[in-house]
């Protein structure tokens, strides 16, 4: 007797230390990052990292100006967003409401396949396809633009985008629904006035969680989007070159000494990466629990 | 015999021979019946008899089951609305349905009742007065008009029935049908709906279908018995009651089953 008990205590104790050793990792990675954030703040003022409009990492007159890096962010996630919102919608309309449950189940794999590609893959793809289009679309001098990546990005963030608010909006209950239509409601009027309104929150929780997605990504935007680290204009920057806070980070730590000005920046850029993903997913949360609270 | 003939006249809606097939599976068996204008017409009958399903067929909304086939037909006012020419929309407006849960719209109290008007193309300054008609036939104006803004949601499950009845009349139809309407509710909030079904006969043709006997016995001018997917008997409610014509009748409104 004594010994079972013994057993089931180990067991309950080791499972207990796995699933703690998460938060560990976690709270031991933030520690680090901002740690060697830190460091950067001893020659530089936070003020001139936050607000600096020039990115020279390894000129004589060092400068680590966030601003490029987070523009050049920005700009790509706000194309992806245009791109993939829309389409994202319009396709979990569709798959929910519209089509065939033979049609949806065929779709659905494949978008899930989608959300399954390396990050590689749809860089080089965004390379060998994309580029040379939006090269010659726009006779540019260069097709490795912010449209590109955002266009790329927003490919990315579809499988998010679909498959939570097709969640959402299945899970609007169907007696909603046929209240609406035993009013004489059309299918179409039922599904924009009824459905989407009372999915909304959801939607935007898809949304939020598609944004965090595209602002973490790097591999695919560090080969399309041509590195300048310059602050892109608005909206004609869509057409030049721009350099993400993360293709940054991947760019440079490997060249990087140890423990100099430059090394503790890119923490600092890691740092902020950070904080934005988090609120991200912060806001997604709370949308998402506020949303099933209305469903029940 | 007088009342019979004027009965045959005044009828809005009459059913022939209607068949309905879920896959292979019949669940109706040759209806035929005429519901009279005015009137409150109750079916009745054990779960799974079949009589969801065919007041369902009255406003069309079986066409969103896959695989349910009709055959026969269903007039109303003359009209038969599985023929070729007729819109399922148009004709749902003119027949409005309050269904078994209630199942307000997550938007306003003011929204949930000018939705329908809306869609239709009501004109935007008369939302007002068709909202506070609609709320005031359904007997509900006193509780909501100080908080139309506040979500229906807020409402409790008898007022949310209510809200249910006036969203559907601000469509102005001419029948309403009621799958269990009270089924869901508790005595106070059922007796105040019973109350209403009776009030709104003067203006509308009413068809409901209720798991309760005694519901039926007291708001019905007429009764439909359905078993196993067949009408066994129809008539006027007193008739059904006192003197039932089959066994079966009799067996359940006597509760030997069901």
């Amino acid at each position: 007797m004594f010994n079972r008990n013994y057993k089931e205590k180990m067991i309950e104790s080791v499972l207990f230390s796995v699933s703690a050793l998460t938060v560990v990792i976690l709270f031991l990675i933030c520690l680090f990052l901002f740690r060697n954030s830190l460091f950067l703040f001893n020659d530089f003022s936070l003020l001139d990292f936050l607000t600096g409009r020039f990115w020279y990492p390894t000129s004589v007159n060092r400068q680590f100006g966030l601003l490029p890096l987070f523009f050049g962010s920005l700009i790509v996630t706000v194309g992806a967003i245009l791109f993939s919102v829309p389409l994202g919608i319009a396709s979990a309309i569709y798959i929910s409401e519209i089509a065939h449950p033979k049609v949806a189940d065929f779709l659905k794999p494949f978008i899930e396949i989608l959300a399954g590609i390396p990050s590689v893959v749809f860089g080089f793809f965004g390379l060998v396809v994309l580029v040379p289009f939006v090269q010659k679309t726009f006779n540019l001098p260069t097709g490795q633009t912010a449209l590109t990546g955002s266009i790329m990005l927003g490919i990315m963030a579809l499988p998010t985008i679909i498959t939570i608010s097709e969640d959402a909006i299945s899970s609007v209950p169907s007696t909603i629904k046929q209240g609406s239509l035993a009013l004489g409601a059309t299918r179409w009027q039922t599904i924009y006035k009824v459905i989407i309104p009372a999915a909304l929150s959801g939607i935007s929780a898809a949304v939020m969680l598609g944004v965090g997605r595209a602002i973490g990504e790097t591999m695919t935007l560090m080969m399309i989007t041509g590195n300048t680290a310059i602050i892109p204009s608005f909206p004609g920057g869509f057409l030049e070159s721009v350099r993400t806070m993360t293709a940054t980070i991947a760019l440079e730590m490997g060249e990087v000494p140890q423990g100099s000005d430059h090394f503790y920046a890119l923490f600092a850029v890691g740092s902020v990466l950070f904080i934005i993903t988090f609120l991200i997913n912060l806001i997604a949360d709370s949308i998402k629990k506020k949303y099933r609270f209305k469903v029940d | 015999m007088t009342e019979a003939v004027q009965n045959v006249s005044q009828s809005q809606i009459e059913v022939e021979n209607l068949n309905l097939w879920y896959g292979e599976k019949q669940a109706l068996k040759n209806i035929s019946m005429q519901i009279s204008k005015n009137s409150v017409t109750a079916l009745i009958g054990p779960s799974g008899c079949g009589k969801s399903t065919f007041i369902r067929c009255l406003n069309r909304m079986n066409d969103l089951i896959k695989n349910c086939r009709i055959e026969g037909r269903v007039l109303i006012e003359g009209k038969d609305i599985y023929g070729p020419d007729v819109d399922a929309v148009d004709l749902r407006k003119n027949v409005g349905m309050v269904f078994q849960k209630p199942n307000p719209f997550p938007m306003s109290i003011y929204d949930n009742i000018a939705y329908g008007p809306r869609i239709h193309g009501a004109n935007k300054k008369d939302l007002d007065g068709i909202v506070e008609q609609a709320l005031r036939s359904a007997a509900i104006w006193e509780e909501t008009s100080d908080r139309l803004k506040s979500p229906a949601l807020s409402l409790s499950g008898g007022q949310q029935q209510r809200l249910c009845i006036a969203r559907t009349l601000a469509v102005k139809p001419r029948i309403i049908l009621f799958d269990e309407p009270t089924s869901a509710l508790d005595p106070i909030s059922t007796s105040r709906i019973e109350e209403l079904i009776m009030n709104l006969k003067k203006d509308y043709t009413i068809v409901i279908v209720t798991h309760n006997m005694q519901q039926a016995a007291r708001i019905s001018d007429y009764t439909g018995f359905f078993l196993m997917g067949e009408l066994i008997e129809f008539g006027q409610t007193r008739q059904i009651f006192h003197n039932p014509q089959e066994r079966s009748t009799e067996d359940y409104i006597t509760g030997r089953f069901g």
